[in-house]
């Protein structure tokens, strides 16, 4: 009884042990299981150098892990046989003519092997095929170009900072330009006569269409006058051109405003350059001359006889505000 | 075997019967085909050497071990086929005094002895529980103790609220496993004469294990001797040591000239 | 009887008594089941329990909660450093944590403490008599002692798994406040941020296994103790041995089910 219920105890202790083997061991594997289950193919590609790959590492396909590297041996003189698992089911999508390169999962993640390009005119991969290897873009290469743009970008800082420096002390001709006051006086007078001229035509235009207003009313002189409409079309055609000129003028005053207070535009550089300073003040100069021009024609326009009952009776009309 | 007279014996009125027990462990034969009957009413006291597997028996008896061979009948039932709710009934009704008294070194003298009751008798009220503790620590001579821990008592007074903890079931056996083990022989004295006391108390059977001759003999009504496994003697004190055996003579020299 | 049939083995004496040994075990565990869900429940003895192995684990797990989160961060902080990216810290510990540290340091100050505490006790209760005491007072010791200690420790120690978390995030906080200077708000939601249900759940999974571990273990080898009191230290001291050994199995089995749960 004694020698029975031993042995019984010892068989029960073995199934026990065994179960608990099983089921540990099974938990345990079941997890790569599903990887050893999985049909692969395996794909050979021969680097130059692989950047610190080892067994294990993942295998990408258009961002999909596809496989392991099972194994990494050297190769003729320095050269690195690596060996690739790769499930069949990413088979179809890769074809011969697909290139391989080492890469890194994030920026600082482990090594990754990625697998790319390939054209459906070649043929899928097949157990046992090399594939070939691409120029990598590593991080290392990565950081060597940042290296080299870094050191461009220095050396640009650089020059600018000595062109900025040049142009404080008013080294050269943009220097000099930029601290040469008189021409800044030039243009300020200009703008103010511009200004001055604007105002006058501004007037002008006013109490024309204030007299064609007046040409409406039958019976007066002047209605009967202009009803001879040869001569009424190009008073006012005449007219509608002054309307023109003052309005690119004042534009115009408006552009260079803006222009000089920017001198880092184009024409803000043109205003400091010298030579376009100097046209630009002979340009003021007729400008200057023709409102002066102006003046007289408007002057002219007071004393032609047709006009002249108009501007004295607007002249009486306004506290001697009117054109002189 | 010279065991005759237990058999002539009517089995009505017994109340432990053990035929043709045999235990072993591992390689030792500890118990090695024993026969023998507790009558009701009788104090019976088995003598042996320690090793001799006297505590065997007895935790054969209620249960603790289960014999490899024999038929062992206490109460009428057969122990080593009862399931656990007849054990326990069963139990409660023989009681058992352990060498070591086994008192729970967690509990306090209280708590030992109600431990038992409100764990059989769940709908015992506070009050009852309390009474009945008090009464049998009465009759052990040990009232004022109530609140101690066992480790704060003397080996005798330990022996006692373990007899106690026993009698609080009000068993109909009692089985005493070397109730005077590692006692002065006064300390044994007041044991032996409380052991007869709580037996009249209680109009109980007791089986009493004892490598101690005169324990043996101040309890025991009869007596039997157990050597190597086996009965050598059983019959009234005077009967075995008139024996001319040389183990029987042999214990009792050693005993006495100790 | 004879002698020699003892010696029928199925293989050597060693190999045979390991196997009885395991069998000894899986029915002792087979037997805390069947008695657990049976009347009566000793409500009032599991209450007991927790509150003494709760009383016994606190101010150890206490200090080992808090100063594992404090040390861990501070040895985390430089590799995150490296890669300025100590504002993870929070998350990190966090994981590391809930996912991992609470309930595994729990369950091993737990094993050393509590373990070794059951185990001396049912040692010494045992090789005393006591449990054959109350066998014979008709009281089921194994409902009274085993069941009540088993179901405590797998009640308590997950309660003490959450109080260690908590205390390693504090810790955690301590350190990553005395650098970062970051409030409590949003250290715990960083900390919390990346923590899933599964996270949470597997660790109160993880802990209610410890718990059961410890307390079967320590009762199995109190329960089974012999030779005297020599046998009460090597019960406690198996129980020790044997519940960690058990636990970083467990550990192991359970991440991997937990990892597959996560990326199913």
């Amino acid at each position: 009884m004694n020698e029975s219920a031993n042995r019984h105890a010892v068989v029960v202790g073995l199934f026990v042990t065994l179960g608990l083997i099983f089921l540990l061991g099974g938990i345990l594997l079941v997890g790569n299981l599903h990887n050893t289950f999985k049909s692969k193919i395996k794909v050979v590609t021969i680097f130059e150098d692989i950047g610190g790959l080892q067994k294990g590492n993942n295998i990408w396909f258009s961002g999909v892990k596809i496989g392991t590297v099972s194994d990494l041996h050297f190769y003729g003189k320095s050269q690195v046989e690596v060996s690739m698992n790769i499930v069949t089911k990413a088979q179809q999508f890769i074809h011969k003519d697909a290139k391989v390169k080492t890469s890194t999962d994030g920026f600082l993640g482990n090594k990754i092997l990625i697998i790319y390009g390939g054209t459906s005119e070649s043929q899928e991969v097949e157990d046992g095929d090399t594939l070939e290897v691409a120029k990598t873009t590593s991080t290392d290469d990565m950081m060597a170009t940042l290296q080299e743009s870094n050191k461009n970008l220095l050396a640009i800082t650089g020059d600018i900072k000595i062109i900025s420096k040049k142009l404080a002390t008013g080294e050269g001709t943009i220097g000099k330009l930029l601290n040469d006051n008189s021409v800044y006086t030039n243009i300020n007078a200009a703008t103010a006569s511009l200004q001055s001229a604007s105002v006058k035509a501004q007037q002008l235009i006013s109490s024309l269409s204030g007299f064609s207003s007046g040409l409406n009313k039958k019976g007066t002189l002047a209605n009967e006058l202009v009803t001879d409409t040869a001569v009424f079309k190009s008073l006012k055609a005449s007219v509608m051109q002054l309307q023109h000129i003052a309005d690119t003028a004042s534009a115009f005053i408006a552009n260079l405003k803006q222009a000089e207070s920017n001198p880092d535009t184009p024409i803000g550089v043109m205003l400091h350059d010298k030579e376009a300073g100097a046209s630009f003040k002979v340009t003021l100069k007729n400008l200057e001359s023709s409102s002066e021009k102006l003046n007289e024609d408007l002057k002219a326009a007071q004393s032609s006889f047709l006009l002249k009952g108009y501007f004295k009776k607007n002249a009486k009309a306004g506290t001697g505000d009117s054109v002189k | 075997m010279e065991n005759t007279e237990l058999h002539t014996i009517n089995k009505d009125e017994s109340v432990i019967s053990i035929t043709g027990l045999y235990k072993s462990f591992d390689d030792v034969q500890v118990l090695d085909g024993i026969d023998f009957t507790l009558l009701k009413g009788e104090n019976f006291a088995i003598l042996g050497k320690s090793g001799s597997g006297k505590s065997v028996l007895i935790k054969i008896i209620v249960g603790l071990l289960k014999p490899d061979k024999g038929e062992v009948i206490v109460l009428g039932q057969q122990v080593d086929k009862l399931n656990r709710k007849e054990l326990d009934a069963l139990r409660i009704r023989v009681g058992f005094s352990f060498q070591s008294s086994a008192l729970y070194d967690s509990m306090n003298v209280y708590q030992n002895l109600a431990f038992p009751l409100t764990m059989n008798y769940r709908d015992l009220s506070k009050k009852e529980v309390g009474n009945a503790v008090e009464e049998v620590l009465e009759s052990v001579g040990l009232k004022e103790k109530l609140y101690q821990m066992p480790s704060d008592l003397s080996g005798g007074q330990r022996k006692r609220v373990g007899i106690a903890r026993m009698l609080i079931l009000k068993p109909e056996i009692m089985l005493f496993d070397e109730p005077t083990a590692g006692l002065d022989p006064i300390t044994s004295n007041e044991i032996i004469e409380l052991i007869n006391e709580v037996k009249k108390q209680n109009n109980a059977s007791s089986l009493i294990i004892t490598h101690d001759l005169t324990c043996a003999k101040n309890t025991g009504d009869r007596i039997a001797m157990l050597f190597e496994g086996k009965f050598l003697k059983a019959g009234t004190f005077k009967d075995v040591f008139a024996m001319d055996n040389e183990h029987i003579k042999g214990f009792y020299n050693y005993n006495f000239i100790q | 009887m004879d002698n020699s049939n003892n010696k029928k083995l199925l293989f050597s004496k060693g190999i045979d008594n390991a196997f009885i040994s395991v069998s000894k075990a899986f029915r002792f565990t087979a037997l805390f089941f069947k008695e657990a869900f049976k009347r009566p429940f000793h409500l009032r003895e599991i209450f007991n329990q927790c509150f003494e192995i709760g009383i016994k684990a606190l101010p150890l797990i206490t200090l080992t909660g808090f100063v594992v989160g404090m040390v861990f961060t501070k040895q985390s902080r430089p590799s995150l450093e490296e890669f300025g990216a100590t504002s993870w810290l929070p998350s990190l510990m966090g994981i590391a944590i809930v996912r991992a540290l609470g309930a595994l340091v729990t369950a091993l100050i737990c094993a050393g403490k509590v373990g070794s505490g059951i185990g001396a006790e049912l040692g010494s209760m045992n090789v005393t008599e006591q449990i054959d005491a109350m066998e014979v007072s008709a009281i089921n010791p194994f409902k009274y002692l085993v069941v009540t200690r088993v179901t405590a420790t797998t009640i308590t120690i997950p309660v003490l798994a959450l109080y260690c978390s908590f205390l390693g995030l504090l810790g955690a906080y301590v350190n990553v406040h005395s650098v970062e200077a970051i409030s409590i708000v949003t250290f715990c939601q960083n900390a919390f941020s990346s923590i899933r249900f599964l996270d949470i759940f597997s660790s109160l999974f993880k802990s209610i296994v410890y718990g059961f571990t410890i307390g079967i273990v320590g009762c199995y080898m109190g329960y089974n103790a012999t030779q005297g009191t020599r046998g009460v230290g090597k019960a406690a001291n198996r129980a020790v041995v044997l519940s960690i050994f058990l636990i970083f199995i467990e550990e192991i089995v359970i991440v991997q089910v937990t990892n597959w749960i996560r990326y199913f």
